[in-house]
């Protein structure tokens, strides 16, 4: 209900400006933004409501692997070939539910006036939509969906409001991202034909999609072999969407020339889809081949968090560089799955949330300076917290956020994936440890080439692009969305246990039986 | 000026702040259930001055009344002082007793399940894997507690003169004092955490703090950059402590005090620590510490943090903060000692700890010797008195692992007495040379408005200030005695302890500490050089420049702690000697107790054992009468005509007159002189190696990525985008076709699949 709410209000509000006559357009661009924030804000409420237990008294601790709270009767959509309407979360999803919904409101905040809003926010709309959907559904194929349904909404975001390269970024962020979500495709259609029939469902086939019936399912695919096939058909999808190097490439030019509530929605929510994925479908469903493929996560991962690090510093846009440690953070929560511990996993499940709240911080920041200086080059400017004291102060927070500083959220991600990867493969964490120094170094750096360092206490130097533009600071709509991101990553960072209890207990209930059974089969030891 | 009498009404909102302490007795509570308010309220504080600050950026009434936040800073500060002192009160004359160090029970943090392989299977162990967070208090957090708050109480206040009355910091004080809450409570929460991952998160509080405030001027690049080096040095220790932990955990199965400290020789499940295993972990911990203390090869950062404003560098860089790194070497203190449930065979680890002592305390000591920068001098003095600290501590945790305890335990106490010592002279020549520093300043404002390359920090611009600033040239004197070892004043008591413990160590147990052993004794030497040349070039002779002559000592607020303090360190190192300090905080005894003078007297100057004698003595020659007298050759000499200077301090300028004088403007330009000037080109060397690794392989990395992993996929892009040309051939542009082409791929995708699969 709350997944069709935004999607259908969004595709209605989208529908109606293009109907109505050009005369009532800007009364109905006025009022399609308000009743889209309007919309959105009352999601957002009833998902905090849903977690603090106001409503449905849930106990979000305790909820163990295979229990769904929320959850409906399933609805036949196509009953020929078993696809039904099912959702239902768990403390795997409903972080990234509340996140969402908490990350929309903001970023339309923080783009209140964009142009032509009438559809931009509604699009927005659309796109929490498809979001919720892909975390809420329990059925393969209504996931897969979604799952595509996202690519439409942020598409359209970077064609119409992207920056100069727009066309070229847009193509290739559908494309990529299509082309491995297709692999992904047919790795769930051989999940599909290996499916035990159930009663009603699947008339055509004799199978169906659902993801409770099938993780329930022992040995799904008997056939070690296509199994790890199948696996890594699962990867490909669910890695290029986090993304992973080496098939990141796509993210930075996404995020370059996208507009900012795109760029936050994007690295806030949409690459959590990737982990999530991966946690939900390939690891929940084929425990023997992750623990199989653990060496390859390793190196995803390692890769991913180093390579990514160095590439960083190396670069001199910052909308580029804050992408670039998106590729960087991500590869901890490979780090985290494959240190087949209960705190790694919480860990990786906490950097997805943390890293959802600092990253929207970060392009906030970063779009804020394409907006009010016009360019994002790093080093083309100094001294600019003289101007835009309240840009600098988001900006440090968001910074220091993001290279890890304690008391705030990433820093308990960190540490837990950290301990959890010394338990299991013991020095090799010098190498994630290190990289911290490195994401030191370029979130440093950048600061200094931006707002300090103008040697004259009176002004900063403007960029080129400025012309003769008077400088100015953020926006009081810019400011409050950042506020409330700076909020909620303090307010995480020193309270973890707010999300963190219930990801505790996810992540222990799933070792239990999921992962310890192969763990076994599989006679695995770090 | 405003006279600093018609201010004094201006502290009126701090009372209630001071009234909480005394509310919260009478109400009945225990002085550590109030010890969380110690961080909490500057925690609630911090923000409020930022965002008021900004809100009411250039307000009169905000400026003048509240010192731009000042006045919030002072009251939050004031209350976590007046709760340290009751606690203090409490644990050492009153009726709480350290039985149980961790005296609140602690909250949990992160709860998690750890997954474990018992031989067969692997199995689930829930519910102990807890993080949580308390208090724990000890004669050594007491007294850390109490230097943090006494120091941040006071040199808020300092700042309340030595900021608000610069016009350059005029409407950006908010984040200053903003910045110095959030810095106290990182400081606060580390001697108050129970365990080693709060330890952690608030020792890094204070590095963003530090940060922040070196790069306070952020406009000069000077200051941006030396913020930047700050935070990367140290970052570069604190990866290696967060390695520490890890190993820590892994071996303890906790991070928490109460339980590692209960008994380290058993890990978790009741196997026994390996002394390998910990000797990492130890190292680890101890490169964390090397980074935050400033010690070689990491020392590199705390000249440059002179770049903040002076209350920044009394405060963080030489009295609170880089003593992070001390507290931390002293919790590893039941690690080593044998005699409780330490393990046995890490001595190798309490000799590295004392080389690294040795060798820096010698380095920053020569170092100092160019410096003409009044605080480059008092921060390269703070490396070397913490490397003392270090090479005691060293010594004494290698005397603990021996079995050795009663030296142990006295070595360490000393060690601490020398850092309660060396924080309250540090922090106030620091505030001292602040004033020196603004008075200056402001003359030179004054004479000349629009030469602005002018450097009041220059020793070489001052000369002949004892007899324009009595108050400060008292202090300073005081100070340097201090951090000397003039004998009965503050340092002395604790340094003498330091060296000839070490010399202890080398003649009868470790051949090895040799090196550690005589750095320090030579380092005592020329500390009095360093120190009383500082002293003598600032205060003593004729003034160099016009301006000199133009300073007055009248800004409000600065004096005060400056009064304090020199009180302090005169009088009390001795008293807090006679009470029997050393034994306290090594850990000996559990309480102050009062010994006769006559004793304490004897045991310092006369000692029984006859190489102590002989160390103590040879220490006194060199420190208080060598090294002083040398200094005096050179840059003593009388005040100016007509000049005079108050009695406690014009008996030093006259004194440093009559041993003649020399010229040593050769020595001074020799490669030597050059090499020190350069700081033995510690600093060329490490930007060298980042200019031509890292910075290349970063570009190199962002290269590869565009051109090779990007063009790759590029590639195929184009070869599709010709490949699509060769299939538009194929259209046909009939629907029908269309409709077949569609239906036969679909069928044979099923059918592909529904083969694989079956």
């Amino acid at each position: 209900m709350i997944t069709l709410l935004p999607l259908f209000a969004g595709l209605l509000m989208l529908i109606l400006t293009q109907v109505l006559p050009n005369t009532q357009a800007e009364g109905m661009a006025r009022i399609s933004r308000n009743i889209s924030m309007g919309i959105a804000l009352a999601v957002a409420v009833i998902t905090t409501l849903l977690f603090i237990g106001h409503w449905g008294s849930i106990d979000w601790t305790n909820i163990t692997q295979g229990g769904y709270v929320l959850q409906n009767d399933a609805i036949d959509l196509i009953p020929s070939i078993g696809v039904t309407w099912k959702v239902g979360a768990d403390a795997l999803s409903f972080p990234m539910i509340w996140l969402t919904t908490v990350l929309i409101p903001i970023s339309m905040l923080v783009e209140w006036n964009a142009k032509r809003g009438h559809l931009f926010h509604p699009l927005l709309l659309v796109m929490e939509g498809a979001l919720l959907g892909v975390f809420v559904v329990l059925d393969l194929f209504v996931f897969y969906v979604f799952w595509e349904l996202t690519l439409i909404p942020m598409f359209l975001l970077i064609l119409m409001w992207g920056g100069e390269d727009r066309r070229y970024a847009a193509m290739k962020f559908f494309i990529y991202t299509f082309a491995a979500s297709v692999i992904m495709l047919v790795g769930i259609l051989v999940m599909y034909f290996h499916t035990d029939p159930i009663a009603g469902l699947g008339s055509l086939t004799g199978h169906h999609f659902d993801l409770v019936a099938m993780t329930a399912q022992n040995n799904l695919i008997p056939s070690e072999g296509l199994r790890h096939l199948v696996w890594l058909m699962l990867l490909i999808g669910f890695a290029t969407k986090m993304p992973s190097v080496p098939v990141h490439t796509w993210l930075p030019d996404a995020h370059v020339q996208a507009p900012t509530a795109g760029s936050m929605l994007l690295a806030g929510v949409m690459l959590k889809m990737g982990a999530y994925g991966f946690l939900r479908v390939a690891v929940t469903i084929f425990p023997e081949s992750t623990i199989e493929f653990i060496p390859l996560l390793l190196v995803l991962g390692m890769a991913s968090l180093v390579y990514g690090a160095w590439v960083c510093m190396g670069q001199t846009n910052l909308k580029r560089m804050v992408a670039y440690s998106s590729v960087s953070h991500m590869g901890l929560i490979f780090l985290g799955i494959a240190t087949m511990q209960p705190l790694g996993i919480a860990g990786a499940l906490f950097m997805m949330f943390a890293h959802g709240i600092i990253s929207p911080l970060l392009f906030a920041v970063a779009g804020a300076f394409k907006h009010h200086y016009h360019t994002l080059e790093i080093g083309s400017m100094r001294g600019i917290a003289h101007h835009s004291p309240w840009l600098a102060a988001h900006m440090m927070l968001g910074w220091m956020a993001s290279l890890g500083l304690p008391l705030l959220a990433g820093f308990v991600a960190e540490v837990a994936i950290m301990i959890a990867f010394w338990m299991t493969f013991g020095w090799l964490v010098l190498l994630p440890a290190l990289t911290l120094i490195i994401t030191a170094v370029y979130y440093l750096s950048s600061m200094q080439r931006t707002i300090f360092e103008s040697n004259d206490p009176e002004k900063g130097i403007l960029p080129d692009t400025m012309h003769d533009e008077e400088p100015r600071d953020i926006t009081w709509h810019e400011n409050a969305g950042m506020l409330v991101l700076a909020a909620m990553t303090v307010l995480f960072g020193i309270m973890p246990f707010i999300f963190w209890d219930m990801m505790s207990d996810w992540s222990s209930g799933f070792t239990v039986e999921t992962l310890i059974d192969a763990m076994h089969s599989q006679e695995w030891m770090p | 000026m405003v006279d600093s009498n018609n201010e004094w009404n201006l502290l009126a909102p701090i009372i209630p702040f001071v009234l909480v302490a005394p509310i919260l007795y009478m109400q009945g509570w225990e002085s550590v259930e109030a010890a969380f308010l110690i961080v909490v309220v500057p925690l609630l504080t911090f923000p409020i001055i930022l965002v008021v600050g900004q809100v009411y950026n250039g307000n009169e009434t905000w400026k003048n009344r509240y010192k731009e936040g000042g006045i919030f800073g002072l009251g939050s500060l004031a209350l976590s002082l007046s709760i340290a002192l009751w606690i203090a009160y409490d644990y050492i004359a009153g009726s709480a007793h350290f039985e149980m160090n961790s005296v609140v029970e602690p909250f949990s943090w992160l709860t998690f399940d750890v997954l474990h392989h018992d031989g067969s299977q692997w199995d689930i162990s829930s519910g102990f894997a807890d993080i949580g967070v308390g208090v724990w208090i000890d004669p050594v957090s007491l007294m850390l507690l109490f230097v943090a708050t006494f120091l941040c109480f006071l040199i808020c206040w300092f700042s309340l003169g030595y900021m608000n009355t610069d016009p350059i910091n005029e409407d950006s004080n908010h984040r200053f004092y903003g910045v110095f809450v959030l810095f106290a409570i990182g400081m606060f929460g580390m001697v108050l955490a129970d365990n080693f991952l709060w330890l952690f998160i608030f020792w890094e509080i204070m590095g963003l703090c530090s940060y922040l405030l070196i790069g306070f001027y952020y406009w000069k690049d000077s200051a941006a950059a030396a913020a930047k080096k700050a935070f990367l040095t140290t970052r570069v220790g604190d990866v290696f402590l967060m390695i520490g932990l890890l190993m820590l955990y892994n071996i303890y199965g906790s991070l928490e005090f109460s339980i590692i400290f209960d008994d380290p020789s058993t890990g978790v499940g009741g196997a026994l620590v390996e002394s390998a295993d910990l000797n990492w972990a130890l190292l680890m911990l101890f490169i964390g510490a090397v980074g935050k203390s400033a010690q070689f090869p990491l020392h590199v950062w705390l000249p440059d943090a002179m770049e903040g404003p002076t209350p920044v560098s009394a405060l963080i860089h030489a009295a609170t903060m880089v003593n992070a790194g001390l507290y931390l070497v002293f919790r590893m203190v039941p690690f080593v000692d044998v005699h409780v449930s330490g393990v046995a065979g890490l001595e190798d680890f309490a000799l590295i700890v004392a080389w690294i002592g040795g060798i820096t305390a010698f380095m920053a000591a020569a170092i100092a010797f160019v410096q003409n920068d009044i605080k480059k001098v008092l921060a390269y003095s703070t490396m070397s008195q913490l490397a003392y600290i270090f090479t005691g501590l060293g010594a004494g945790l290698l005397f603990l692992n021996i079995g050795e305890y009663h030296a142990g335990y006295f070595v360490i106490g000393a060690s601490m007495f020398h850092l309660f010592n060396h924080a309250m002279a540090k922090g106030m020549l620091f505030m001292a040379s602040g004033s020196v520093i603004h008075e200056i300043h402001h003359a030179h404002h004054h004479l000349h408005h629009d030469d602005h390359d002018f450097d009041p920090q220059d020793m070489r611009n001052m000369g002949g200030l004892a007899s324009k600033m009595p108050v400060t040239s008292t202090a300073m004197m005081f100070g340097s005695m201090s951090i000397i070892g003039i004998p009965l004043i503050g340092g002395f008591w604790s340094k003498e302890g330091i060296i000839a413990e070490t010399w202890l160590a080398c003649l009868h147990e470790e051949p090895l500490m040799l090196g550690p052993a005589i750095l320090v004794l030579a380092t005592a030497g020329m500390t009095g050089f360093y120190m009383t040349r500082m002293w003598l070039m600032t205060f003593a002779g004729s003034p160099k420049t016009d301006v000199a002559e133009h300073v007055h000592e009248g800004t409000p607020w600065i004096k005060e702690p400056l009064i304090i303090l020199t009180l302090i360190t005169a009088i009390g190192g001795f008293l807090l000697a006679l009470l029997g300090v050393v034994d306290y905080l090594g850990g000996e005894k559990d309480h102050l107790a009062m010994h006769g003078l006559l004793d304490t007297l004897k045991h310092a100057f006369l000692p029984d054992d006859n190489e102590l004698r002989i160390v103590g003595w040879t220490t006194i020659l060199l420190a208080a009468i060598l090294g002083p007298i040398i200094a005096s050759r050179v840059h003593g000499g009388r005040l100016a005509e007509g000049a005079e200077a108050n009695p406690l301090v014009g008996w030093l300028v006259n004194l440093s007159s009559r041993f003649g004088s020399q010229d040593v403007s050769e020595l001074a330009d020799s490669q030597l002189a050059e090499a020190l000037q350069r700081r033995l080109y510690f600093d060329d060397l490490y930007e060298w190696i980042v200019a031509n690794t890292a910075i290349p392989f970063a570009s190199f990395s962002a290269w590869f990525d565009k051109n090779i992993i990007d063009g790759f996929i590029k590639q195929i892009e184009s070869n599709s985008t010709s490949g699509s040309v060769t299939v538009r051939s194929i259209t046909t542009g009939s629907t029908r076709d269309y409709i077949l082409m569609a239906a036969v791929g679909m069928l044979s995708i099923f059918a592909l699949i529904w083969g694989v699969s079956a």
